[in-house]
């Protein structure tokens, strides 16, 4: 093999082009724009070969060769589009369809089904198949898989997917011939932290969620590019929305932190978003305060205080510590600490995937822009404030999933406080007695950024929407504050704050939401365009 | 120089799989010589120059696969016998191992010599139990005597033979399919390249042959190429087990010169078709292998002069058929095994095998549409050449040749509401057909 740092000269429908050495035809062919269809090919995954459905013409071959894994060679001739690759598609896809059934219309991959984008395009338009088509077996793989056995084209992806990323190992092909269907070995069924990324990466409707099953039609659901903050990893997430709820998460691609996975504790965890002690309204002295109301009781309260302290969680984005910081700062003589959650296990999985004890997703965020003692030497000066009585007004804001509030300590010595205002997203004994109690919002629901435990920038994207939330988010409330205090003429969005933020922090000094954009930066990594020192000399 | 039998000379002669026997007829003396007075790179290139061709199916030059494997590797490199013989009509290999195990021993000695391989494996069929008996107990022998082991025929030469059984799938036969059963794993064949010479048992490097190949070696290195070239047609020369069943009279395990005409073959050493009856058709290298018509039989068995008959050599598993043969039963007998041995890894065999069977299947029971032989001709076309193994072609090879060269059997079926067989069993459902369809 040549080697990895020469370039090599080849012809893809008539047309000489250049690609690195050891490139497959389907990788090499996809960066001139030539997109070859795929089943069985997965670029997180090893290659198996056994669809055919990525054939094509070869000047090397008298068969057509598989793309996915013959690599480019000087002097090879590659055609995608002569008859006899179109011949071979359309063969491959003929012979899928044959077993497959046609139950779309049920079936919860249809919308986002490679098989059905692939029939559409090389498929034919009604079939020759005229026999009874096979059945295979319906049944549960786990207590979050189902597997539809008439659907499954035995690709082999979430075989080699538990083999190799999740090293689990629990999924196998059984059967021979047109009766192979996946399945799991009596009494060990696929139960990792993983196993909801075999439905993801089924391109049929074989692998099903049984959380998702029957739930949505993928076409009329929103997606927001966001990010899990189940732990400190923040993998990339798309939130799917339907009219207005979540309906599901799937992760988001991207090679620098989660590559195309995600880990089920995230991927099913934004029930709490709907629990029934969810806070839906602020409530002042046990007396409701109208959305738009808050903000001025928020205010009166202050405004008469002493000593204020800020307990603030690491699930805040950026942004909203930001302007904590500036309304601390403005009240003069406050203090801010932070709390953390309990720690998890750590989960290393073979394929590189990190699942992180860290359960807090801004912990790194909130130490940039309120200091890196925020959670220790700050956090342990309130506890005892608190405990000595000697805080006046406490602003607590008990977010993330909520349902343990700050944890036991700090729920007790919350309480402790003269005046209360607390922001949490669940009722508890936070909130028995608070002065003011203020919805907050939950991960999945801010609009920000977010810095993982490698020092990386990610922006959270919400999935609110009128029909789900009613209530002011945190950083529209914190606003309102600042215009009654008198600093700020009106609400920015999460973008204009973040702006300030840059500007005011040399950690987030060069970055902006735009140049964040979907998949975030390493805050060390400044963008060009924005870098005064590194650019001109 | 007149034909002298290699493989089957005393079959039939008492405990003629005995080592002392097989050493009476001079037996390991050539892999005693080849141990201690050889050097690997003259034996690989006097497999070469004899031509010796795999007898396994493929007709690959021996010598050139073995000129594949590395000469330096810091891996093991292995030899693995392919004694899976899974191929219908095909019996040839168990002859071997049932009477003549030593004669294969030796040629695993001779060929791991050349290669420098000190392990070799040998992949028995799981149903052969008596000859993997058989070959463990001449294994245990030859161990005891000091031909295989640390110091092989009294040389520096290191050789183990470890027998490893099969447990009833035909893919296994297929060599990377063999090794990867081998290895532990679900028997399916592996992507091509890498090829097993270069990374192919456990990743290393592997020559995979044929037992009948590997019986022939110790009778190159005695007469020399140059003799055993003249044996048979330049191009495909040696000795070679024919397999012979089917409507003859006298079926069996014939050992004739390559070359032999087919007809000579069935008429004169097979004794004829059975019962007097007039040839239809005859299936010339196993089950894979493009069927002739008796009008065809006129030719050479030998790799090449198959080969431009339209067919191929294959596994020499010739099958007769005679003139009462329904050929919609024969498809179906032959469809059915591919569909239900097919391993199901690639697309177009894992549903093509089955759809055949079922056309196979409608038309022989009454079922059957005349643009279904167009059908059938056009699935094999989308089979053929698109897989990772030949499991698809070789399902392929014999429907299209079938339905092509018997298609009045075919088209009789359809109109009379399936095959004789059927409607005779049948008489009152014939001409319901489309209740099938």
């Amino acid at each position: 093999m040549s080697d990895s740092n020469s370039t090599v000269r080849w012809t893809l429908n008539g047309t000489e082009v250049e690609n690195e050495a050891g490139m497959t035809i389907m990788e090499a062919a996809k960066v001139h724009g030539v997109d070859i269809p795929q089943f069985c090919y997965h670029p997180g995954l090893s290659i198996a070969g056994n669809c055919r459905i990525c054939m094509v013409e070869s000047n090397r071959s008298p068969k057509p060769v598989i793309s996915c894994s013959e690599r480019i060679a000087e002097g090879l001739e590659i055609k995608t589009q002569s008859e006899v690759a179109v011949d071979a598609r359309n063969s491959v896809m003929e012979f899928q369809l044959i077993n497959h059934p046609l139950d779309c219309p049920v079936c919860d991959k249809a919308g986002e089904c490679v098989l059905q984008d692939h029939s559409y395009e090389h498929g034919p338009d009604r079939s020759r198949f005229v026999e009874d088509k096979n059945i295979r077996h319906t049944k549960e793989l786990g207590p979050t898989i189902d597997i539809w056995g008439n659907r499954c084209i035995v690709c082999t992806r979430c075989v080699r997917f538990c083999d190799e990323i999740s090293g689990t190992g629990e999924l196998c092909v059984v059967e021979r011939g047109d009766r192979s269907v996946v399945d799991v070995f009596p009494g060990v069924p696929i139960d990792n932290s993983l196993a909801g990324n075999t439905v993801d990466i089924c391109p049929v409707g074989a692998l099903i969620s049984s959380d998702f099953k029957y739930e949505a039609r993928v076409w009329n659901m929103d997606k927001t590019s966001s990010v899990c903050g189940g732990c400190s990893r923040g993998c990339n997430v798309e939130v799917e929305t339907l009219d207005g709820f979540v309906k599901r998460l799937t992760p988001r691609e991207n090679l620098d932190v989660n590559d195309w996975w995600m880990c089920d504790h995230g991927r099913y965890g934004w029930r709490h978003l709907y629990a029934d002690s969810r806070l839906e309204g602020a409530q002042h002295d046990g007396q409701a305060v109208s959305p738009t109301g808050t903000s001025g009781a928020l205010h009166q309260l202050l405004s008469s205080s002493s000593s204020t302290a800020f307990l603030v969680d690491p699930f805040m984005t950026c942004e909203e510590l930001h302007l904590v910081r500036s309304i601390a700062n403005s009240l003069g003589g406050s203090t801010i600490a932070g709390w953390l959650p309990a720690a998890g296990t750590e989960e290393n999985f073979p394929g590189g995937f990190k699942i992180s004890a860290d359960k807090h997703p801004n912990r790194k965020g909130a130490e940039h822009v309120l200091g890196g003692d925020l959670f220790t030497t700050s956090a342990d000066q309130l506890k005892s404030a608190l405990s000595n009585g000697s805080i006046d007004t406490l602003v607590a804001f008990v977010g993330g999933d909520g349902f343990e509030g700050a944890g036991g300590e700090w729920n007790d010595l919350i309480s402790k406080a003269g005046k209360r205002i607390v922001f949490a997203t669940q009722q508890g004994s936070w909130c028995e007695g608070a002065d003011l109690v203020i919805p907050a919002t939950a991960p999945l629901e801010k609009e920000g950024v977010w810095v993982n435990e490698d020092d990386r920038a990610q922006r959270t994207r919400s999935c609110r929407s009128l029909t789900s939330n009613h209530f002011p988010s945190e950083l529209v409330v914190l606003q309102e504050l600042q215009v009654h205090m008198e600093q700020r003429n009106r609400p920015l969005s999460a973008a204009g704050i973040f702006r300030e933020l840059s500007e005011a922090s040399d950690a987030f000094s060069g970055h902006s939401h735009s140049s964040l954009g979907d998949s975030g930066s390493p805050l060390s990594q400044r963008p060009a365009a924005m870098s005064s020192e590194g650019g001109q000399s | 120089m007149s034909f002298r039998k290699i493989f089957t000379p005393y079959i039939h002669e008492d405990k003629c799989h005995s080592l002392k026997f097989y050493q009476g007829k001079g037996g390991y003396e050539q892999a005693r010589k080849a141990l201690n007075d050889w050097q690997p790179d003259d034996l690989i290139e006097t497999v070469k120059a004899a031509n010796l061709r795999g007898r396994g199916g493929a007709g690959f030059p021996t010598g050139v696969k073995w000129g594949f494997v590395p000469k330096q590797s810091d891996k093991p490199k292995y030899l693995a016998v392919n004694a899976d013989e899974s191929e219908p009509g095909t019996f040839k290999d168990r002859l071997i191992m049932e009477k003549n195990p030593h004669l294969l021993l030796e040629g695993i000695i001779i060929c791991c010599k050349a290669v420098g391989i000190h392990h070799a494996y040998i992949y028995i069929r799981g149903e052969f139990v008596f000859g993997a008996n058989r070959l463990q107990n001449a294994i245990d022998r030859a161990y005891s005597e000091g031909i295989l082991g640390e110091n092989c025929l009294g040389s520096d030469f290191k050789l183990d033979v470890t027998v490893h059984r099969g447990a009833g799938a035909y893919i296994c036969g297929e060599e990377t399919g063999m090794l990867t059963s081998i290895e532990g794993d679900r028997g399916q064949p592996k992507l091509k390249p890498p090829f097993p010479a270069v990374e192919g048992l456990f990743g290393c490097p592997t020559v995979v042959n044929n037992v009948e190949t590997l019986a022939n070696l110790p009778y190159i290195l005695e007469i020399g190429a140059e003799e055993y070239r003249k044996i048979g047609p330049e191009n495909s020369p040696g000795p070679k087990l024919f397999c012979v069943s089917g409507h003859v009279e006298k079926p069996g395990v014939f050992e004739l010169p390559m070359g032999v005409s087919l007809r000579t073959l069935i008429d004169e050493h097979a004794g004829g078709v059975w019962k007097g009856r007039k040839l239809k058709a005859v299936i010339p290298g196993g089950s894979s292998a493009h069927v002739l018509t008796a009008d065809e039989c006129d030719v050479a068995m030998d790799i090449e002069s198959l080969a431009a008959a339209g067919t191929m050599l294959g596994s020499a598993g010739v099958i007769v058929m005679d003139e009462t043969t329904c050929m919609v039963d024969a498809l179906l007998n032959i469809m059915r095994f591919y569909h239900h041995e097919s391993c199901g890894q690639c697309t177009p065999c894992r549903e093509g095998t089955g759809w055949l069977e079922k056309i196979a299947h409608r038309i022989a029971v009454g079922g059957g549409r005349v643009e279904d032989l167009d059908l059938v001709t056009e699935v094999c076309d989308r089979m053929v050449g698109k897989t990772i193994c030949a499991l698809a072609d070789a399902a392929a090879f014999p429907a299209e040749s079938i339905v092509k060269k018997f298609r009045e059997d075919f088209v009789a079926a359809i109109e009379n509401g399936g095959s004789p067989a059927w409607v005779k069993r049948h008489p009152a459902n014939t001409g319901g057909a489309a209740a099938h369809v």
